[in-house]
């Protein structure tokens, strides 16, 4: 079972970045094989809105996420995770979740990608986020974003790992609970791919 | 008296959808007396995300020395201010959004440093328009974008009374925007509205 991490922060080592590897953590201390990437090392560049994959179910751009995109795939549990900026996640992590079009297009133009209802249950996609203000709905922005991802490649969207009021609490490590939670998250979640995977 | 208006085409397609409606609006602008159209495609200049450094709310300035240092003292010079950007994955594109991000720039001087973003006398006389096309037909398609939009639009000191948007759907393929039903003279009037509340702003005699 492997579970990958991609962190949209730019920052490295921050909040946002600390309660993935909490997760991350998690699911390594349950059994899962886990492997985190950063988007701020990665050279690659945002869709180009040019449609082509529209018609021939690929993609023109050819960068570091190609592979990216096998490995997402590939992955059973694939956490994203990117601080709040602006009221949404950053556009490094915009940018990789624009370039999932193609498999949009695979699924509802081209009709040659489809995901099974079990399939969608065994890959589980989750959220991880920070964010300074307190606001309650300072993640709202990001969740239609994040389901749209999900829907694209056949995950279910399992849940969200989010913590505001990074400002008031001094960063992530202030958190009473935040890094505890995750890191429960991310053990939990491997014990219920077990058990599906018993099940079936 | 000038109107200065500063536009961005977000859209990583070039004349394409929201970049049309974009075309009206200024087109519609710029045949009235004053107006000063400046612009910019965001392919063709280079702005870079935001590191999330945090510099600036003590430089009150960005480190990142890109196409942002002689976009930012144009941002305060206009009048109004324009995005057009389309909705990829329900979200604004990734290309806009580091635009916004990086207005990261005035949050800091505005909240932090608690200095003046436009000079005082021209405060509550700007407008900001956000002008979107997306291919679903969703009405909710839009719903993600615009607090991203507002955040920009609030830290350049443009009020939500003085932000107007203009968002049309369903339209896909490049060129859609040209077939749909109203798009064209919504544009047209929003552009008559905006340079009209402008000059009222300005205390100009019609």
């Amino acid at each position: 079972m492997n579970a990958l991490g991609i962190s949209g922060s730019p920052r490295k080592g921050g909040n946002t970045e600390t309660l993935l590897d909490a997760f991350l953590t998690g699911a390594e201390e349950a059994g899962a094989e886990i492997r985190k990437v950063i988007l701020r090392d990665l050279e690659f560049t945002s869709c180009k809105g040019c449609n082509a994959c529209h018609k021939t179910g690929r993609c023109v751009l050819k960068d570091d996420l190609t592979p990216l995109f096998e490995e997402i795939l590939a992955a059973d549990i694939l956490a994203l995770a990117s601080p709040i900026y602006s009221m949404s996640i950053t556009a490094e992590l915009k940018a990789l979740i624009d370039r999932g079009q193609v498999y949009w297009a695979r699924k509802f133009i081209l009709k040659d990608l489809y995901f099974e209802y079990e399939h969608i249950k065994r890959h589980k996609g989750f959220f991880i986020s920070t964010a300074g203000q307190n606001w309650d709905h300072v993640f709202d922005g990001a969740y239609p974003v994040v389901t749209a991802f999900f829907n694209d490649i056949g995950f279910e969207y399992t849940d969200n790992i989010i913590a505001n009021n990074m400002d008031e609490y001094k960063g992530i490590k202030g958190h009473p609970t935040a890094l505890e939670d995750a890191k429960k998250r991310g053990r939990k979640v491997v014990g219920e791919l077990e058990r599906i995977d018993r099940e079936n | 008296m000038v109107i200065k208006v500063l536009a961005f085409a977000g859209s990583p397609r070039r004349h394409g959808n929201s970049e049309t409606l974009l075309d009206w609006v200024l087109e519609e602008m710029e045949k009235q007396p004053g107006v000063e159209v400046e612009k910019h495609a965001l392919t063709d200049i280079n702005i870079a995300p935001c590191k999330g450094c945090n510099a600036c709310e003590k430089l009150n300035a960005c480190v990142q020395k890109d196409d942002l240092v002689w976009v930012e003292p144009k941002i305060i010079e206009a009048d109004i201010i324009i995005l057009s950007a389309p909705i990829f994955c329900m979200g604004i594109a990734a290309q806009p959004k580091a635009l916004i991000d990086r207005a990261q720039v005035f949050r800091s001087r505005k909240y932090v440093l608690k200095l003046p973003v436009v000079p005082p006398d021209r405060k509550g006389k700007r407008i900001g328009i956000f002008l979107a096309s997306a291919g679903q037909d969703w009405d909710y398609v839009f719903d993600a974008a615009v607090p991203s939009v507002k955040c920009l639009f609030h830290v350049i000191d443009i009020k939500n009374k003085d932000i107007r948007n203009l968002m049309v759907n369903n339209v896909d393929e490049k060129g859609a925007i040209n077939d749909h039903p109203t798009a064209e003279a919504d544009a047209v009037a929003l552009a008559d509205e905006v340079i009209a509340t402008m000059r009222e702003m300005k205390g100009e005699r019609l």
